[in-house]
């Protein structure tokens, strides 16, 4: 049986009721893992034997007439800068050899607490660093639309997984857009939610106070779902918010988007963009407009002009920090050399990838004396300006639209060569992890060559709720993503 | 014209913070003689996926240390990142602060060789977490040759307060001086053992030299001073070889100097290792810290009587010398036991005799804290309130004492183990026995009596028999008076 087309909500229902098993549901998804993963390379890590263990625990739990949680036997896919205990964690990097944490990220844990059912780990862009799952030490990850072009990235394998039909979720991490621009790239919806939301205890650090982990889903609905689940407040995480986090299932009805005040970004609209993502934007707004909402044209310059210079000082000066660690004194590779220093030129400069070392390159320089203040401190007041700019526009709005990403996804190779192309393919989402915004991808439909097309949705501050319901309605009228190679 | 040199000293004192746990996990700070690597967990050994969460008693006490070094504690403070590579900082890079330290613009005094009260001004006080240790396989622990080396993460992520001081410092004996009134202090207020010699209290100096010609020399840090001593000799040394290089018209240059206090010279260790751009930034995964409305003014109030105020008010209040003060204010211990006597019934002077003369004996002899003394304070007291009534003598009470110390017993039976009452010998019992050691010595008697004792010395021998045979229970006031009615009567 294809139970892998199943969405979180039906597997759970249908494990819960007795009429399909965790195990069957499991192997279903193994039994697609295994006809595409060769062409896809998704998964890093797959974990067969103790997803089935895992399994039939959940049956066991069900036959003992236990609740084995919300997500009762779901296939879930997590990218490989989460630890989970014992389970290789590797960041797509070869620095890290065959570390296995001893400690399990907490959204992982919640995940499993509720029944979830790990299947492996995500490939993605070396430490998180990238928009195409190119920059990986266990080679590129196609997209399932078309294996010549990219997933997106940096959680490229986490996308692919769940528009594959490997898993009805996954989850992400997202620094600059690396969610909610592989959503868009493999026609799933991916939440970026607040800075804040969702613990980030045991997701490998890039750029700490931009990096956020988030959920990608066939629906809206899986999207909250697995919200709910892996947002709780996490002591372990200074910077997770500590208050109780309202029912995000609950905002899934609403009917329309009556009285609600939809932005639009001036700048943006004459931003130079693919005209099918342009075409998929307009179509949007049309539909917000009929929901009932009043569209409002918002002037955001500084983000459109500055956003991002300053998170490309931002987000390297605090990886050049967070990647430090990786010397090989205590775990992954490792090398005997006459000197200390020897030993570390050996060690990062075998087990870095280029990505990796031009963005440390960069960090380095912008935080060094001398360079402090023109370049890290100037940085943190435009974030400033920019976290301002769009309080004040979430005085007027309730949502903001604007493209995701400014094409469909490229192909393989394109913009490898070309950073900072590469780079402007996030251009549109990092200003929002810079003001530590939830931010939403949604596909808004195909481009003619069956490209995925998406839109993204732009919430206020812990505004997941009011995010969601207006995504909710919007999906209405585009249908849940579709798998692909599916033959729906 | 001879020149004259000004030595200017300013120190860096690292205090270990005696919280229970690590500043930003909750693994255990009692790392001395623990197994190497054993007092860790995936956070302090820096493992990827860990993230702080800062330790609430570590601000206290840091709080708490500012305010007794009279400091500005700040309502909203944050933590930085210090960034350098080396294997005993699992996160190649030391949590700090920087811009905004916790704490500023204090003072603290210190008592000049005249005697007078000389500030030292306090710059800042700051937390951060302590590095691992490394240990390296040479005969001199020291980097250099060594083909292996082993790292002991037990100690990493330990708080510590950073105190540095104002360059207010003139000569080695202040340097020495203030260090000591400084871990005094901490011990004081419970926030820090303040052991130099176990590494719990660390002091790098800064030291430069300036010429009555106008000349100042660049300053010179020494580091690797693990005692009062050493930081006093280093410094001498330090002095000498800058007024030397300055006399010799030689340019001093700024670096960092190792103590050596085998050889007690200071090398050089200029090295890369040194030559950092520690490319400080906000922790972005600790959020500002802001010390809730009324904190400072609640660690304010419990702050406990400061050592010079304690010892101001022994003086005035309870009349000892400046010596006896000093001495049972030195430690917080001591002079709650102190004053646990008194309020026990002890009389001011006897206690303090006893405590400065025996009780401390003892504690150094058998290298014992006072927290560990088997004799409690009430018992003390009551031994002294005896004593003051005369009803037991200073030989008797340290029989007794020695006795109890020995066998951790208490006063009561302690005394009839030594055979002694309590009240003594005295009255008719006394008479009686005085009148024996008369008999038994008749032929001194004799002498006396004849007038030939002319300086007493004789009748000092028969009042020591007395003492002798009476095990020091009699009062020797009245067994001289006995002694000299009962030599009168024939």
């Amino acid at each position: 049986m294809d139970f892998y087309r199943l969405s979180a909500h039906e597997i759970c229902r249908k494990v819960k009721s007795g009429e399909i098993t965790a195990r069957e549901t499991i192997e279903s998804s193994l039994e697609r893992i295994n006809s595409l993963e060769k062409g896809l390379n998704a998964l890093i890590t797959r974990v067969d034997e103790r997803a089935l263990e895992k399994a039939d625990r959940v049956d066991r739990m069900l036959s003992a007439g236990e609740d084995p949680g919300l997500l009762a036997g779901v296939p879930v896919v997590i990218k490989d800068n989460m630890c989970v205990q014992g389970i290789r964690t590797t960041c797509a990097s070869r620095i890290l050899g065959d570390w296995k944490p001893p400690f399990t990220a907490t959204v992982v844990a919640e995940l499993e607490k509720e029944g979830a059912i790990v299947l492996g780990k995500a490939n993605m862009d070396e430490f998180a660093m990238g928009s195409s799952t190119e920059h990986s030490a266990f080679g590129p990850c196609s997209n399932p639309w078309d294996p010549d072009r990219v997933p997106g990235g940096s959680s490229g394998g986490s996308a692919a997984s769940v528009a594959a039909g490997y898993a009805p979720i996954s989850l992400g991490s997202d620094t600059g857009g690396s969610i909610r621009q592989p959503a868009a790239f493999c026609g799933t919806c991916g939440l970026k939610p607040t800075y804040g939301l969702v613990s980030r205890w045991g997701l490998v650090a890039f750029a700490s106070s931009l990096d956020q982990i988030g959920p990608f889903a066939r629906s809206i609905e899986d999207i909250a779902l697995t919200l709910q689940v892996i947002s709780k407040p996490d002591p372990r995480d200074s910077t997770c918010n500590p208050s109780k986090r309202p029912d995000y299932q609950s905002v899934l009805d609403q009917s329309s988007l009556k009285e609600k005040k939809v932005g639009i970004v001036k700048e943006f609209m004459d931003y130079d963009i693919d005209p099918e993502v342009r075409e998929a934007l307009e179509k949007t707004i049309e539909v917000a407009r009929s929901e009932g909402a009043e569209i409002v044209e918002l002037s955001l310059p500084v983000m459109v002009r500055y956003g991002l210079a300053t998170y490309y000082i931002i987000a390297p000066a605090e990886a050049s920090s967070n990647l430090a660690r990786y010397d090989g004194v205590r775990y992954g590779i490792s090398s005997e050399e006459e000197d200390l220093m020897d030993m570390y030129l050996k060690i990062r400069g075998d087990g870095f990838g280029e990505e990796v070392k031009r963005r440390i390159l960069t960090g380095t320089y912008v935080l060094s004396s001398g360079y402090y203040d023109a370049y890290y401190l100037t940085a943190q007041k435009v974030r400033q300006i920019m976290t301002s700019e769009f309080k004040e526009a979430f005085s007027r709005v309730d949502t903001i639209i604007m493209p995701t990403a400014p094409t469909p996804a490229f192909r393989k190779g394109e913009l490898l060569d070309d950073p900072i192309q590469m780079y402007m393919a996030d251009v549109f989402t990092l200003p929002i992890n810079m003001a530590g915004l939830p931010g939403l991808s949604l596909n808004a439909g195909y481009s003619r060559k069956g490209l995925p097309l998406g839109v993204q949705l732009i919430g206020p501050k812990w505004g997941e709720m009011q995010l969601l319901a207006a995504a909710s309605v919007l999906e209405r009228s585009f249908g849940p993503s579709l798998i692909a190679g599916g033959d729906q | 014209m001879s020149l004259l040199f000004t030595p200017v000293i300013g120190l860096e004192i690292h205090v270990q913070l005696a919280t229970a746990s690590k500043i930003f996990c909750s693994c255990s700070t009692d790392y001395i003689g623990a197994v190497p690597n054993t007092n860790v967990c995936p956070l302090c050994l820096g493992l990827p996926g860990t993230l702080p969460v800062l330790n609430a008693k570590a601000v206290e006490y840091g709080v708490r240390a500012s305010l007794a070094l009279n400091c500005t504690v700040r309502n909203a403070t944050r933590f930085h990142r210090k960034n350098y590579f080396y294997p005993d900082l699992p996160k190649a890079y030391q949590i700090s602060q920087y811009d905004l330290p916790l704490a500023e613009h204090g003072f603290i005094n210190i008592t000049s060789e005249d005697g007078t009260l000389r500030p030292i001004g306090i710059t800042r006080l700051h937390l951060e977490e302590d590095a691992g240790k490394l240990v390296h396989g040479t005969s001199d622990g020291r980097l250099t040759g060594a083909s292996q080396s082993f790292v002991d993460y037990n100690r990493g992520g330990v708080p510590l307060a950073e105190i540095v001081s104002e360059p207010d410092l003139r000569t080695p004996a202040e340097a020495r001086q203030y260090v000591s009134v400084i871990r005094q202090l901490v011990r004081y207020l419970g926030v820090s053992d303040g052991d130099m010699e176990k590494g719990s209290l660390r002091v790098d100096a800064n030291i430069s030299v300036k010429c009555s010609d106008g000349r100042w020399g660049e300053r010179a840090e020494i580091k690797n001073m693990n005692s009062l001593k050493a930081l006093e000799r280093a410094l001498e040394y330090e002095i000498k070889r800058h007024i030397k290089m300055l006399s010799e018209g030689k340019i001093i240059i700024q670096e960092t100097r190792h103590w050596n206090d085998s050889q007690g010279i200071t090398i050089s260790s200029r090295s890369k290792e040194e030559a950092h751009d520690y490319r400080y930034f906000p922790e972005p995964d600790l959020p500002p810290l802001v010390l809730p409305d009324g904190y400072v003014k609640e660690q304010l109030d419990k702050l406990p009587e400061l050592p010079w105020d304690r010892k101001r008010r022994f003086k005035d209040t309870y009349g000892l010398s400046e010596q006896d003060s000093a001495t049972l204010t030195e430690n917080r211990d001591m002079a709650d036991f102190y004053e646990n006597c008194l309020i026990s019934g002890g009389s001011p002077e006897r206690t303090a005799n006893w405590l400065r003369t025996e009780v401390l004996r003892v504690l150094n002899e058998n290298k014992m804290e006072l927290k560990d003394f088997p004799i409690s304070s009430h018992i003390i007291a009551e031994m002294i309130v005896m004593m003051d009534n005369r009803k037991l003598s200073n030989t008797a009470a340290k029989e007794v004492f020695e006795h109890m110390i020995e066998n951790s017993s208490d006063l009561h039976s302690a005394m009839s183990l030594c055979d002694i009452s309590a009240g003594g010998i005295a009255g008719d019992q006394l008479r009686d026995l005085v009148s024996k050691i008369l008999e038994q010595n008749n032929d001194v008697v004799r002498v006396i009596r004849s007038g030939e004792d002319l300086n007493g010395k004789k009748q000092k021998y028969l009042k020591g028999l007395v003492m002798r045979e009476t095990r020091g229970q009699a009062d020797p006031s009245e067994v001289s008076w006995i002694l000299a009615s009962l030599l009168e009567n024939n």
